[in-house]
């Protein structure tokens, strides 16, 4: 069958016209017919927001605004691209993938310049059909359901088609991690890697063992990939996460400091580096990486306030408060009306304030701070509320910062990496005693209500456990510990107990509101798929 | 305004080579979209011009991203991204990228090869590397060129450039490939390409094997016969 784009919606974007031109020509010889031209980054947004395209063809360099990868990031982002959409990023580089890694995520293909309609029409024509192939697959992970999600890889890995065969495996053990069937996916890199070293199935061998807590196999298994692929990205952003849970920060900063250097253009990559630097003293590698984050961030969907508060901080470290006002007053100008830009201000102003002796404007922006919080309740980054604690205590309101570090530790009390910004906080200001008694009897309240209503579970007394629980909910919202809990307990008394349809709605609540407040996508994909297994028995039952 | 002073800057280079890559890469773009839309309605008579303008602007491309790839390692920054492929895939891409300049010389190109043959490979290396062969091929062959790949007997897949033409010169059947203890033949298109597409292959490497290029004039065609392996 000859290859024609007929029945297919386009989308051109590139700044250069006489470019849009030649690459519509193009499309015209391969009998397109719907073809859409936008010149700039907001175009092309917009022309999504309108249509839906089955191919975009994006080139990298869009002059002034954002560039190909910042269109594909916010296009992925806001769902303005359906999965069955082929979205390619033009560039004049052929090893683009490298250079612009993987953080910020990978379009379907990279084509370099310059290339010819038969070029493309290969292009264009592997991935419709490598899509069609997989669409049933990606369907049922875009909805969650991974068990049907495996069943359907399985069946297709089983059809023995020959070229889609370590591509299916490579999809089915990415599957099996997200599921939390660590040994399914271990067992396939291993079993690619016998017969080939590919990169890919080492690194995901590297991630099983990130992913069990094995921290210093998977750092092992990145340095050694990092040796022979000194250009794969992925990895160093691994290596750098598996570092912070080994508490090694400088190690972390290292690796992050040389993916900058190959990938300058990578925003949540500069963010990450700022973050760690700042954490290990280096202001002056975090200042540099903040700028260019918040450069980046420019036209970015990645931007954020966060970032200039961040600079802010580190110029409030090291008594640069002219620049540390400056950066504040941008910040409050790039990010109008916006309550959480104000709240971040006035918190940061209020120690710049108290460290130039304006006891005045510091009191000023602190009862400013207090009344910006009241008007954001629930909704504040525990990185703010982390620095409301701390001026709380500059300002000696030690009862309102008890107050804020009490619901802080109560709700964070199993994030450890948290807890751990909390003790610096406090070592920086000489008050570590005052948290670590907090985290010290949160944890053990944690441990004891959990016992207790393992306990009366385990005696059969399913209600009582559950109105336990419910208690210390109540007291502790968003704590992972206890939500994952009550959703075992739930899954459980549902599988082997009585089946009431109130307990499943209960259980897809805890569900929703465990994503809501971020615990590991593999964390829940057990309990997910239980929930699922039992919903579905219960349609057959019933 | 740039600063003169600033180029001396080391850190300046790379950022004004890639802007510069990318103005030419845009150029080079637009030019052969229109040596195509041209070549659509050209009069009798002019179709060796549109050959040879073709086959100049594919060799500017090539000879601009061999300059990327020493730039690259030089700077340490090059790195092959390698994954499974189908072997056809390569060859196909390789006669896409030349479709036009052989269609202007009409020179019938044949592939064959087994479609279930996988080979481990950077893309975009191997098939600008078959494509630089190939571009050369189509300026010297008559009227036929057979791209195939199979597997040897030693674990190595094969890819085989044929042609009907004169044949690879002395020099260059003369000149080792491999290990580049003379490299007095590295001179010419055909010879830069040559030496660039056995430096890419060598680069790739499984186990204790590294891929390599061999060329003679044993075409079953009758001409030039290239080959490239791949461990």
């Amino acid at each position: 069958m000859k290859f024609s784009l007929a029945s297919k919606t386009i989308l051109v974007i590139d700044d250069y016209a006489a470019m849009r031109r030649a690459i519509r020509d193009m499309l015209y010889t391969l009998e397109a017919v719907t073809v859409i031209e936008a010149s700039n980054g907001v175009g092309a947004i917009n022309a999504m927001m309108n249509n839906r395209f089955d191919v975009v063809l994006c080139d990298y360099n869009l002059g002034d605004g954002k560039n190909g990868q910042q269109v594909l990031e916010e296009a992925r982002l806001r769902k303005l691209i359906g999965q069955h959409c082929v979205f390619v990023i033009i560039s004049a580089e052929q090893s683009t993938s490298m250079v612009l890694g993987a953080m910020d995520g990978k379009p379907d293909e990279y084509l370099a310049k310059p290339f010819n309609a038969q070029q493309l029409a290969g292009r264009l024509q592997r991935h419709f059909e490598r899509k069609s192939f997989l669409a049933g697959v990606e369907t049922e992970v875009l909805r969650g359901n991974l068990p049907k999600a495996i069943k359907l890889c399985d069946a297709l890995l089983a059809s023995g088609d020959k070229k889609m065969q370590t591509h299916l495996i490579k999809l089915r053990a990415e599957l099996a991690i997200n599921s939390g069937d660590y040994e399914t996916a271990r067992n396939l890199y291993r079993d690619i890697l016998a017969n080939r070293e590919l990169p890919w199935a080492k690194l995901g061998l590297g991630i099983v063992e990130f992913r069990q807590n094995h921290y210093e196999h998977a750092v092992a298994i990145f340095e050694q990939l990092l040796k022979a692929q000194p250009m794969m990205m992925e990895v160093y952003d691994w290596l750098s996460k598996a570092y912070e849970e080994l508490h090694k920060l400088s190690d972390a900063q290292a690796i992050l400091s040389q993916a900058v250097h190959l990938t300058p253009q990578s925003i949540l990559r500069q963010k990450k580096l700022a973050v760690t630097a700042e954490r290990n003293g280096h202001f002056d590698v975090a200042e540099k990486a903040y700028q260019a984050t918040m450069h980046i961030g420019k036209y970015s969907i990645h931007k954020s306030c966060e970032d200039f508060a961040g600079l802010a901080k580190v110029y409030t470290k090291t008594n640069a408060a002219d620049k540390a006002l400056h950066t504040l007053a941008e910040m409050r100008k790039e990010f109008l009306n916006s309550p959480e830009a104000e709240l971040r201000s006035a918190t940061i102003e209020t120690e710049l304030q108290k460290n130039l002796g304006n006891e005045d404007l510091a009191k000023k922006a602190f009862d400013k701070m207090l009344e910006l919080s009241n008007r954001l309740p629930g909704k504040i980054p525990k990185d703010v509320q982390l620095d409301m604690v701390k001026t709380c205590f500059l300002s000696n309101e030690k009862e309102k910062a008890k107050e804020l570090l009490e619901s802080l530790i109560k709700t964070h009390v199993d994030d450890e990496a948290f807890l751990d910004t909390v003790r610096e906080m406090q070592k920086d200001i000489g008050e570590e005693d005052f948290s670590e008694t907090l985290i010290q009897k949160t944890k053990q309240m944690l441990i004891a209500t959990n016992n207790r209503g393992v306990a009366l579970y385990k005696q059969g007394k399913f209600a009582e456990a559950m109105a336990l629980f419910e208690t210390a909910m109540a007291s502790m919202p968003d704590n992972k510990t206890i939500i994952l809990n009550m959703l075992k307990i739930i899954l459980h008394d549902l599988k082997f107990g009585d089946f009431h349809e109130d307990k499943l709605l209960r259980a897809k609540e805890l569900l929703k509101r465990a994503q809501q407040i971020g615990i590991d996508p593999h964390k829940l994909g057990i309990l997910k798929l239980e929930c699922i297994e039992i919903s579905q028995q219960r349609l057959i039952a019933g | 305004m740039i600063m003169i002073n600033s180029l001396k800057s080391p850190e300046v280079f790379p950022a004004i080579l890639a802007s510069t890559v990318h103005d030419i890469k845009n150029s080079l773009g637009v030019l052969l979209e229109l040596i195509r839309q041209m070549a659509v309605r050209q009069q009798p008579g002019e179709a060796e011009n549109f050959s040879q303008l073709e086959f100049e602007a594919n060799r500017i491309n090539h000879s601009l991203m061999q300059l990327l790839v020493v730039y690259k390692i030089g700077a340490s920054k090059f790195g092959l991204d390698i994954d499974e492929y189908a072997a056809l895939d390569l060859i196909y891409e390789a006669k896409a990228q030349q479709d036009v300049m052989s269609k202007l010389k009409h020179v019938q190109v044949q592939v064959a090869g087994d479609a279930d043959l996988l080979c481990y490979c950077d893309f975009a290396h191997i098939s600008n590397a078959l494509g630089t062969i190939l571009n050369n091929a189509l300026r010297y062959t008559h009227s036929a060129i057979s791209l195939s790949v199979d597997k040897t007997d030693d674990g190595f897949v094969r890819f085989c450039i044929e042609d009907d033409g004169q044949g690879y010169p002395e020099h260059l059947l003369q000149a080792d490939l491999r290990g580049f203890t003379n490299l007095d033949w590295v001179r010419g298109n055909a010879g830069l390409g040559l030496f660039f597409v056995s430096v890419v292959a060598g680069l790739h490497e499984n186990g204790d094997k590294a891929g390599f290029v061999c060329i003679d004039n044993a075409s079953r065609l009758g001409g030039a016969r290239f080959c490239l392996f791949l461990p």
